[in-house]
């Protein structure tokens, strides 16, 4: 596993869950390290526009639209998910990596979704279908906006949202497994080793 | 559908978890770092860290105790509140691995501080705290630091009704720690019903919870002390409030296997 580190929240809890599951863990910004492993996660932490443009320094946007392009697994968590997308609205617009068609806009009523809540798989997807009712921790005032096609699973708090998006090998994920415990831990090994083998 | 949430709080005073009592009698609990772990292990919804001893004597946030948390390794979210006196102050305690900060004292010295943290981090990661007691039929709000109680200013309410933090954590101070005392009257008479509300202090026993959680603005309740007088106590909590709209209690064998890829 890869941990894209372009500078942005703190990788050790998602570093620490995966090790627990088993797989070896790189974190790193350079592309010899990047190239050395079999799946990349992508996390984030904070604002979409600072997020895309530590992307840009770090001179990672390219590189992770051709892997995509390449076929090589590509995981984004919370705001990692969002990075995927086509563009975003948070605080101003910002093209995003343009790996999932779509956008990130406001939540509206309510302005946030925060908690625990169940995810329901609104497609047949092996990774997924396993996790399919258990609940994950979510934290965000943004939300994915896009094709149905892309929607793998969502949940519901007033309005329904996406939880899971892919697109071939590239998954993101709107909640943190890495803090759901048993659940977060059970559906990462499902998507990584999914996605590895596919 | 959206859990409501049952949090663990963990009171670090000195460097040493302790049980609370009415924000002036403190009990040695142990390392923070023990209970932190136990509330992981039993599958508390969010775990609230919080040193009071920070503002109180002019400290910075406790990054030393933050950085020897997520050396453990949650698997469960982290609250952390305790010295953040500025927006660089609460990005930093997010970069140690917290996932949300809980501000009482800026709120008082200021709150544009409350409002640039937002800015930075997204209102879902601002929680803000609110020690609370009723005074002649009228909610005050204490400033811990300097021991006095006040009604709630008009420009804190504003604040918060700007939706510049996410929740409003309702500390019921002069009744924390002591069994059943918490006093919903400082839930039915908040004076903003849209905003969600974490109750704490002095919760212990599942009908007070039940009585909380059926209110629509309370989005949690926040246990301390009571969680660390028996083993699994947030599972039996948990069992307790089956039918509360919680997530139910996790127990590792009930979850499905793992698939084969």
């Amino acid at each position: 596993m890869g941990i894209v580190d372009y500078g942005i929240g703190n990788h050790a809890s998602v570093m620490h869950s995966l090790r627990d599951i088993g797989f070896r863990v790189r974190v790193g910004s350079e592309i010899d390290v990047l190239n050395d492993v079999d799946v990349l996660l992508l996390p984030g932490v904070g604002a979409y526009p600072t997020a895309m443009k530590a992307l840009h320094q770090h001179g990672l946007v390219g590189y992770l639209q051709d892997q995509a392009r390449a076929q090589r697994p590509i995981i984004g968590i919370c705001l990692g998910m969002q990075l995927l997308a086509s563009a975003s609205h948070e605080l101003q617009y910002t093209d995003g990596l343009d790996l999932i068609p779509g956008k990130v806009v406001p939540l509206t009523e309510p302005k946030w979704h925060i908690g625990w809540n169940t995810i329901e798989c609104v497609q047949r997807d092996s990774l997924l279908w396993p996790s399919d009712g258990q609940a994950f921790y979510f934290n965000h005032s943004f939300a994915y906006q896009g094709p149905p096609e892309y929607q793998v699973c969502v949940s519901r708090h007033l309005t329904t949202l996406s939880s899971v998006i892919r697109r071939g090998k590239v998954v993101g994920l709107q909640f943190h497994p890495e803090k759901s415990q048993a659940a977060g831990r059970i559906l990462l090994k499902n998507v990584v080793f999914g996605l590895a083998h596919a | 559908m959206l859990k409501k949430r049952l949090v663990g709080v963990v009171t670090v005073k000195d460097g040493w978890a302790v049980q609370s009592f009415g924000y002036k009698r403190y009990l040695p609990l142990g390392r923070p770092e023990c209970l932190i772990e136990n509330l992981d292990r039993w599958g508390a919804d969010e775990i609230l860290v919080q040193v009071i001893d920070r503002s109180v004597d002019c400290q910075i946030p406790d990054f030393e105790l933050l950085e020897r948390i997520a050396r453990l390794g949650l698997e469960t979210p982290l609250i952390y509140g305790g010295g953040i006196r500025s927006v660089h102050d609460g990005v930093r305690a997010i970069q140690f691995g917290a996932d949300r900060l809980v501000v009482d004292s800026i709120a008082h010295d200021d709150p544009c501080i409350v409002r640039g943290l937002s800015e930075q981090l997204g209102a879902q990661a601002i929680i803000a705290a609110l020690p609370l007691s009723l005074h002649s039929g009228r909610i005050e709000w204490l400033d811990y630091r300097r021991r006095c109680a006040t009604p709630i200013p008009e420009d804190i309410l504003s604040l918060l009704e700007t939706g510049v933090a996410s929740e409003t954590l309702i500390i019921d101070w002069t009744n924390e720690g002591y069994p059943e005392a918490f006093q919903v009257d400082l839930v039915k008479m908040f004076p903003l019903s849209a905003v969600p509300l974490i109750a704490f202090g002095g919760i212990s026993a599942s009908r007070q919870m039940i009585e909380l959680l059926s209110f629509s603005n309370v989005a949690a309740i926040a246990v301390g002390n009571f969680l660390s007088y028996r083993e699994h106590a947030v599972q039996e909590f948990k069992k307790a409030l089956a039918g509360m709209s919680l997530r139910p209690p996790v127990y590792e064998s009930t979850l499905p296997g793992l698939t084969d890829a």
